[in-house]
């Protein structure tokens, strides 16, 4: 299961699995975001590769423009992928606050 | 507990289903799987992407080690391909040299316990361990 939707405050909500199979969608919903983007990774239960290269897509396509992304509410496992990766360095991470 | 799939992508979601239940079967601590999902996901979307001068299915066995899981992956009538010989990633690039793509065996073999590659008459055999910490 994967979902990728508008929230609340103009966030993007993640939430499921973002894997090979998943990252075309998430790909095309956030090709139409511009400016500052916030995505909320508090129900984003597992991440591969392929979900990596969508955020950084679209990190550097609106890093471009003078914004980014911005990822709220990471669980461990998810940071921990974050920071092998070292996107931990390339993008502003919150933790989950538990 | 083994298993062939199609080598579609739409069959990482039955891929899950299996590895969901040898982790019931077995009483695997929950704790190892999100390891054993990304590197078994990371090593079929590879065979599916690069090994395309076969259509035969790819079969994963999965069982429990001593302190977790192994799983083998193994695609048939295909050339060689040692992951172990993966280039590697640089993750301190800054983002103007980072480029989509490549991290997958990369965090294989950064996050897996140990790593076993065999070719033996066109069938490529990867073997990897996740452990308990």
């Amino acid at each position: 299961m994967f979902e990728i939707e508008f929230g609340d405050s103009d966030s993007v909500v993640v939430e499921g699995r973002l894997d090979a199979a998943q990252a075309v969608k998430a790909q095309a919903f956030l090709d139409q975001v511009g400016g500052q983007c916030v995505l909320d990774l508090a129900k984003l239960e597992y991440v591969s590769s392929a979900g990596l290269g969508v955020l950084l897509k679209t990190h550097k396509r609106l890093m471009g423009s003078g914004s980014g992304i911005k990822l709220i509410n990471v669980n461990h496992h998810i940071h921990d992928i974050f920071r092998y990766s070292g996107f931990d360095k390339l993008f502003e991470i919150v933790p989950a606050s538990n | 507990m083994q298993q062939k799939f199609s080598r579609s992508f739409d069959e990482l979601k039955n891929i899950v289903t299996m590895t969901e239940a040898l982790f019931l079967q077995d009483r695997i601590p929950s704790g190892l799987r999100n390891v054993v999902d990304l590197a078994t996901e990371e090593l079929f979307v590879n065979m599916v992407t690069y090994n395309t001068e076969t259509d035969q299915k790819i079969l994963i066995e999965m069982l429990p080690h001593e302190h977790g899981v192994e799983v083998s992956l193994t695609d048939y009538d295909v050339e060689r391909f040692d992951p172990r010989a993966a280039r590697p990633v640089d993750v301190d690039a800054p983002l103007e040299e980072r480029t989509p793509g490549g991290l997958g065996l990369y965090l294989v073999l950064k996050m897996v316990d140990s790593i076993h590659y065999e070719y033996r008459n066109r069938q490529s055999k990867i073997t990897f361990i996740v452990d308990r910490k």
